[in-house]
């Protein structure tokens, strides 16, 4: 029974795609008559069919070794593709946690979206979204889990998107399209060259590979390059964190999975390919580095931002930059602790944002102020989130670096110095959202903000009661996963001197983000060298303009340079032979106006001249050959 | 620069031409057959649609204050599984749209209403009934504590729930009878459409608003007939200003993105209401007034029914269509608020009222050239 | 039953002129539906009764017609065309299900569409060289007059140019084919026979290089594929999709029965050269297509790039490429005759394919919203995304050619990553925002309209998730082509 049940955990990911065919009659507008809730209900109840059949079982594998199941796919020629997953508490807890936010974000989404007449669309997308995580939860294949990845990339175009009549929509989901097409490209690349290689693509196949036949150094050294692009992308990682910015104009609820849960699956994937990261240095330095860059850069716009989504977002982009570090460092078990923590914190925090949003129909924080009064569960839920997101209080995130520090781990001082800077950073943010939005007095905006109803209110309270029980997590984890085993060295002056700096830290970002004058609205800082660094990291370094002026243009000028060979240079010689065509096509004018018995008249004689041509002159044979077959 | 200019005073020109109209009794919508049939034929299911909304909102504002979890709040008391199942498949008036409408009112603000919520009699009353329906209730009490404004904020927004829902009432009867009329052969004209609405506003302009609710058999008045609160000036006006002017940005044309600046710092500022709101999208995501096309679609007296039927795509874009038709007939009530509301009686000969009056209109008209008018009249 | 396929369209188009001229225009294109019908139920028979297991031809027809030139009217079936006879008796009828039904002389039109499917199918089929290229020539002119008298505005010189450049191509075969039967001194011009005969390799090289010109004119490859965006923009949408569909199809088709069926040893010789023309070819056509501004010819320049997954492939000669060759034909089949389809519609309701003067028909109420959805999957098709055909076939493409030539691969990749740049710059520019004031009053679009195009997204999205189905067909044969088997 036990071995039965096990066996179908890979439906689990099947009711999400389920729920999604399931609101194609009123998507495609086939039922109009009536509204489209029904197909939300329809999805709300899989996901949470999903859940329970998840938590079944999570249930049974905890005594239960990894498992595998293969499913044969494709075999051609020396080609065998299988689909692999994996049953491990790790895989079957990534689904629990994909299709419980799934689970709570949808019934957040039946209230923040009641108005809008496309929620069957949306379900639909939600129910395809939710698929693709818990496939890539559960993935043990290399080649399923970049197809999933694909597919997610298809989602969160459709989910960004969503407005598509919105005109900042039109770009950003295309823009979110292409950059973490390019990150899937270049995965692809990786794939490729790795089958090519003699790699079985299945993860424990990868892993056996990587032990045991050796490449040359430049080549593996490739092959880590690509594999890191495609969770780069995912992950909203320099150089492709811009798109997380801007599918910020999608609706809330699919930023609430975007923000906690897809940029994880990106980092997911990561530590699943952290063995072949081990053939070569380049790749976990190349992972270190960008993980540095990324969490400084983020750290810094996010705080300039005045958008209260985007302030959340770009410091979703600098945690999943510690969790890269985490991997280049081969520490997989932090790396998890983090995107766990991080991801129900993150959650928490979008889905106040979003109750915030609805009700001032704004999402400009300088123009809010003194919600915190009026609105409990959304204030509870942001101080909570908050709270869990930077180390000061005793919460997830604390707790994961204080393991992290603890001396089980290699730790160094620069590693240290950036986690000091992310977290003081971090916390500063937090404080200085909370009195823009909370504290204060009311605006005109923020003047009537009565609580969101319990469609909203309901899931808020429930995620703020698992946050509040989430450190368990990072506290009672035992390090299993890591192929470095933990060390022990409880000496070092840094072990001792880290949790207490962190602690700190934390506070100083709070004094900070206490102390410092916050801007309402319209009003700007008046020193040149505050407006400047203001506006450099509100507008993200500049980066997009960058881009715009180097990629973006560079492709439209080689299109457009080969367009005009192909007219002018290609075309034109070409042309020169046919000047005949010309004259010849004079004559066939005359022909088109024709009658049509002209035409028939025209193949008769084509195919006459034809088999004229190949028979040439040798009509008699063809005669005799006819008259003899009459005969 | 040149054509910037053309544009300019072809502007002023247009806001005399509208001027001139209404003096000389005309609407703000051009007379004609057409016009007439698709107003007085929405205004019927817009009527419809009204009642069921006023209805919902009066009932879950007496029923369903202070209910943390009302599952049931558009059943209007009557929970059995036929009607169960109707909600389930969602064949229903969408009541969300009515919510979304008074929310919008509540947020906008202006008039006695909402200056009577912040009041100290009314929050006075209201701490007595949040006392009375959580006597056994620690927790509640205790978050009332902790989140002083909480409670008073809902019950703020119940008010307005009631407030909107009894100026519906008013509304949904003036639509009603006039289409009765119509139907009668009274009504002839665009301009009988607009005194039929003009008087209907002045019958009731008058009438208090108020909110009582009772609890464990005790009544409360949150909004007693002694506060003042009367239909035309303390319901109608800001009505008129939160939804036919303001309204809210739909998310699925304009980006609440904060450094994009789409949305203007001042609600003053705000053109997204029904006057101004662009017909087209109608059906796409994002854009809440579908609801309401929606639930007017399935009331539309059959002359209107079959006049779309003819046009451009029949079925398949009707919410577009009734959208249009719905606006035509905005601009009559508007035409209608906007001669109720006058210093003077519009047609009057005397020099200095005629020069008030003008000023009055040009005002107005300064504000309705921005919207859908021109289109509407094209 | 093979002739069936080559004579039943060629009855229809001969019933055509009997019909009579009075009748309802609509009788045409019933008699034309009934025909292409039958053929693919025919077809589909054909395909259950097929061995995938066996090496060499199936259902064989062999009668002597010219003896003395060893013309051989030998009809036969196996792996390599069979997925393309399939694909050619649907996308036919997909073809005459979405032809207009007020078309100008439906008579002459069905009969030439019926013409058209009968010459590809002869060309499938055919056992002979000299028969292949009978056919070969036989379809080219029933293409020429449906887009001389059909087409668009300029379709005069496109047709001229489209007849030019596949006359030439035609010829240049031909050359081949007497030289090779010249050379070995064969008496007949049967493959099965001429495939026993060997060859030296400067020989084959001297056969080579006129056949390979002639086939990258019909694939095309660059640089001899400027007479496809031509012939397409000015083709109507049933031409354009059998054009993409199928015609194509007969260059690749040629390349890897003649070319690499006949020549391998001086293919293997030239293939680094064709892998390195295939990198340009791909990257070449996406960069065109990025420039374009009318839908159609995006969607033709985005052909040009796929068929050069196909040379490259044939390139690597690996038992997988190879396979991944038949497969990359009938995929790129499938999506290309979807997305002119598709652009067919949006032209046919808004008399316009100019991408910056259309802009919102997602609009549910006033737009194309059911063509714009499809139109999404359909370019997420084309640009590889996993779960539908496309992904899978150009995977076996990339993972069978990368081991023997990386670099050509990589740039096929890149090209790969273009497709979804140009696709959806189209995409986001033609559907998303708001709609256009003057699309508002677009005539209403009826289900029935939509059927080819879910019948071909089906069969996209099945074949993507089993790919097995397809890829077991040809498999054996693909890997004879390069043991001689």
């Amino acid at each position: 029974m036990t071995d039965y049940l096990l066996q179908t955990t890979w439906i689990i990911p099947f009711y999400g795609l389920l729920g999604a065919i399931l609101t194609l009659p009123w998507s495609l507008g086939i039922i109009r008559k009536t509204g489209p809730k029904p197909a939300a209900y329809l999805n709300i109840l899989l996901t949470a069919i999903a859940f329970i059949h998840g938590s079944l079982i999570f249930n049974l594998i905890w005594t239960k070794p990894t498992q595998q199941l293969v499913f044969p796919w494709l075999t051609v020629a020396d080609l065998n593709l299988t689909l692999a997953i994996e049953l491990s508490p790790v895989s079957v807890g990534a689904l629990e946690l994909v299709t419980g936010i799934s689970l709570l974000v949808q019934i957040y989404a039946l209230g923040y979206m009641e108005k809008d007449w496309s929620l069957a669309r949306f379900f639909g997308l939600m129910g395809f979204f939710e698929a693709a995580l818990g496939g890539i939860a559960l993935s043990d294949s290399l080649l399923l889990t970049y197809g999933l990845l694909e597919l997610l990339t298809l989602s969160t175009y459709l989910l960004v998107g969503f407005w598509y009549a919105q005109p900042l929509v039109v770009t950003a989901a295309r823009d979110a399209f292409l950059t973490k097409r390019v990150g899937d490209i270049i995965l692809l690349m990786g794939l490729v060259a790795l089958s090519a290689y003699g790699a079985g693509l299945n993860f424990s196949q990868l892993e056996r590979w990587a032990n045991t036949s050796p490449v040359e150094p430049l080549t593996a050294a490739l092959i880590g390059l690509s594999l890191i692009a495609g969770p780069t992308g995912k992950c909203a990682q320099f150089p492709f964190n811009l798109w997380l910015d801007e599918a910020m104009e999608g609706p809330n609820p699919a930023g609430i999975m975007r923000n906690s849960i897809v940029v994880s699956a990106g980092a997911y994937v990561l530590v699943k390919l952290q063995p072949i990261f081990t053939l070569s240095p380049v790749s976990s330095d190349t992972l270190i580095v960008l993980g540095i860059v990324t969490a400084i850069g983020t750290s810094l716009m996010a705080i300039a931002q005045i958008d209260i989504k985007r302030a959340l977002s770009h410091s979703t982009s600098a945690y999943l930059g510690l969790v890269f570090i985490a991997v280049g460092l081969g520490q997989v078990d932090i790396a998890f602790l983090l995107l766990f923590v991080h991801g129900i914190a993150k959650a928490l925090l979008f889905m106040s944002a979003g109750s915030v949003i609805l009700t001032t129909s704004n999402q400009n924080v300088t123009e809010m102020g003194g919600l915190w009064s009026r609105m409990p569960a959304t204030t509870t839920a942001f101080v909570v989130g908050g709270a869990g997101l930077f180390a000061f209080m005793p919460m997830g995130v604390f707790w994961t670096f204080q393991r992290w520090f603890n001396g089980s781990w290699d730790v160094d001082w620069w590693l240290l110095a950036v986690v000091l800077f992310v977290n003081t950073l971090s916390a500063l943010n937090i404080t200085r959202l909370f009195r823009l939005v909370f504290l204060g007095e009311p605006q005109m905006k923020t003047r009537r903000a009565p609580e969101v109803a319990w469609p909203m209110a309901f899931p808020m309270v429930a995620l703020t009661i698992v946050a509040l029980i989430a450190p368990t997590a990072p506290i009672q984890w035992p390090f299993w996963l890591s192929p470095t085993t933990p060390l022990n060295l409880g000496e070092e002056s840094i072990i001792q001197l880290a949790t207490p700096l962190i602690a700190l830290s934390g506070f100083v970002g709070i004094v900070i983000g206490a102390t410092i004058k916050l801007d309402k609205a319209w009003a700007r800082p008046t020193q040149m060298i505050w407006r400047f660094f203001q506006d450099l990291f509100a507008y993200d370094f500049y980066i997009e303009r960058l881009y715009e002026l180097t990629v973006v243009a560079g492709v439209a000028f080689l299109a457009k340079l080969t367009s005009w060979f192909d007219r002018y240079v290609v075309d034109g010689v070409v042309n020169l032979v046919s000047l005949a065509t010309i004259f010849s096509g004079n004559a066939l004018k005359y022909n088109v106006s024709g009658q049509s018995q002209f035409y028939i008249l025209t193949i008769l004689l084509g195919v006459s001249l034809l088999l004229w041509s190949v028979l040439n002159g040798q009509w008699s044979i063809v005669t005799n050959y006819w008259s003899s077959l009459l005969n | 620069m040149v054509s910037t200019k053309t544009i300019k005073s072809s502007k002023s020109l247009l806001i005399d031409e509208y001027v001139q109209r209404l003096e000389q009794g005309e609407a703000l919508l051009k007379d004609s057959p057409e016009n007439l049939l698709e107003v007085v034929g929405i205004l019927k299911s817009y009527g419809v649609v009204l009642d069921a909304y006023s209805v919902n909102l009066c009932y879950i504002a007496n029923t369903q204050f202070l209910v943390l979890f009302p599952f049931f709040k558009y059943f209007n008391g009557e929970i059995n599984p036929s009607k169960w199942v109707r909600y389930v498949w969602q064949d229903r008036i969408n009541f969300e749209y009515a919510e979304y409408c008074m929310k919008s009112m509540f947020w906008h603000g202006g008039g006695g209403l909402d200056a009577y919520v912040d009041s100290p009699e009314f929050l006075a009353v209201v701490r007595q009934v949040i006392q009375a329906k959580f006597k056994y209730n620690p927790f509640m009490l205790g978050l009332n504590k902790l989140f002083p404004d909480y409670l008073p904020e809902h019950m703020r927004q119940m008010t307005f729930y009631s407030g909107l829902g009894q100026f519906w009432r008013v509304m949904s009867d003036i639509f009603l009878s006039l289409s009765d009329r119509y139907d009668n052969g009274e009504i002839k004209s665009i301009p009988d459409v607009v005194q039929h609405i003009l008087d209907g506003l002045v019958a009731d302009a008058a009438r208090p608003i108020t909110y009582t609710v009772e609890v464990r058999g005790q009544k409360y008045d949150i909004v007693p007939k002694s506060a003042g609160i009367t239909f035309l000036m303390d319901t109608g006006v800001p009505y008129v200003e939160a939804i036919f002017f303001r309204g809210t940005p739909f998310p699925g044309t304009i980006s609440y993105n904060a450094q994009a600046y789409q949305i203007p710092y001042d609600q003053g500022m705000f053109n997204y209401g029904a006057l101004y709101a662009d017909p087209l999208p109608i059906g796409s995501a994002g854009i809440p007034p579908t609801l309401l096309m929606q639930d007017m679609r399935h009331y539309l007296p059959d002359y209107l029914h079959e006049y779309y039927m003819e046009r451009t795509r029949g079925e398949d874009d009707l919410k577009v269509k009734i959208c249009q038709s719905f606006q035509k007939s905005m601009f009559c009530v508007t035409t209608a608020a906007v001669k109720g509301l006058a210093p003077h009686p519009l047609d009057t000969q005397d020099p200095q009222e005629k020069e008030a009056n003008r000023a009055y209109l040009t005002n107005w008209l300064k504000r309705l050239i921005e919207s859908q008018l021109i289109t509407v009249n094209r | 039953m093979l002739s069936a396929l080559i004579l039943v369209p060629l009855l229809g188009a001969a019933l055509m002129g009997f019909l009579p001229q009075k009748e309802p225009k609509t009788i045409a294109r019933s008699v034309a539906l009934a025909m292409a019908v039958s053929v693919l139920v025919v077809n589909i028979v054909l395909g259950f009764q097929f061995d995938p297991t066996v090496v060499g031809f199936q259902f064989a027809e062999n009668i002597p017609w010219i003896e003395w030139i060893g013309l051989n009217y030998h009809l036969g079936i196996d792996g390599l065309s069979l997925p393309l006879i399939f694909l050619n008796s649907l996308l036919t009828v997909i073809a005459i299900f979405s032809s207009s039904k007020s078309i100008e002389r439906p008579r002459l039109y069905y009969s030439m569409l019926l013409l058209l499917s009968a010459g590809a199918a002869g060309a499938f089929l055919a056992q002979d060289l000299l028969l292949f290229f009978l056919f070969y020539e036989l379809e080219i002119i029933p293409l020429y007059i449906l887009i001389a008298i059909w087409g668009g505005k300029r379709r005069g010189y496109a047709a001229m140019k489209f007849l030019l450049y596949t006359a030439f191509s035609g010829i240049l075969v031909l050359a081949s084919f007497l030289g090779l039967v010249w050379l070995t001194g064969a008496s007949s011009f049967d493959y099965e026979f001429l495939r026993t005969q060997t060859l030296a390799l400067d020989s084959q090289l001297l056969l080579l290089a006129p056949l390979l010109v002639g086939i990258f004119i019909k694939i095309p490859i660059f640089p001899f594929h400027t007479w496809l965006p031509d012939a397409h923009v000015e083709a109507s949408t049933p031409i354009s999709v059998l054009l993409a569909g199928v015609l194509l199809k007969l260059g690749t088709y040629a390349l890897l029965r003649f070319a690499v069926g006949l020549f391998l040893e001086g293919w293997v010789v030239l293939a680094p050269w064709m892998a390195i023309l295939a990198g340009i070819s791909a990257l070449y056509g996406a960069s065109c297509a990025i420039a374009q501004k009318d839908m159609k010819k995006v969607v033709a320049y985005s052909s040009i790039a796929h068929m050069a997954y196909i040379l490259l492939a044939a390139s690597a000669t690996t038992r997988l490429s190879i396979t991944a060759a038949v497969f990359q034909m009938v995929s790129h089949g499938l999506i290309s005759a979807l997305l002119f389809l598709l652009v067919g519609v949006v032209y046919a309701k808004t008399g316009t394919r100019d991408v910056d003067s259309l802009r919102g028909l997602l609009n549910p109420e006033k737009g194309l919203p059911v063509t714009g959805g499809l139109m999404i999957l359909g370019v997420m098709a084309s640009s590889g995304l996993p779960g539908m055909v496309g992904f899978i076939s150009e995977f076996l493409v990339f993972r069978g050619s990368f081991p023997i030539f990386p670099i050509p691969t990589l740039l096929c990749l890149v090209g790969t990553g273009l497709t979804a740049v140009y696709f959806l710059l189209v995409i986001n520019k033609v559907f998303f925002g708001r709609l256009t004031e003057s699309l508002s009053q677009l005539p209403r679009v009826r289900w029935i309209e939509h059927v080819p195009a879910f019948a071909l997204m089906t069969l996209i999205i099945t074949f993507g998730i089993q790919p097995s189905w397809v890829v077991h067909w040809s498999e054996v044969q693909a890997v004879a082509l390069l043991t001689g088997g």
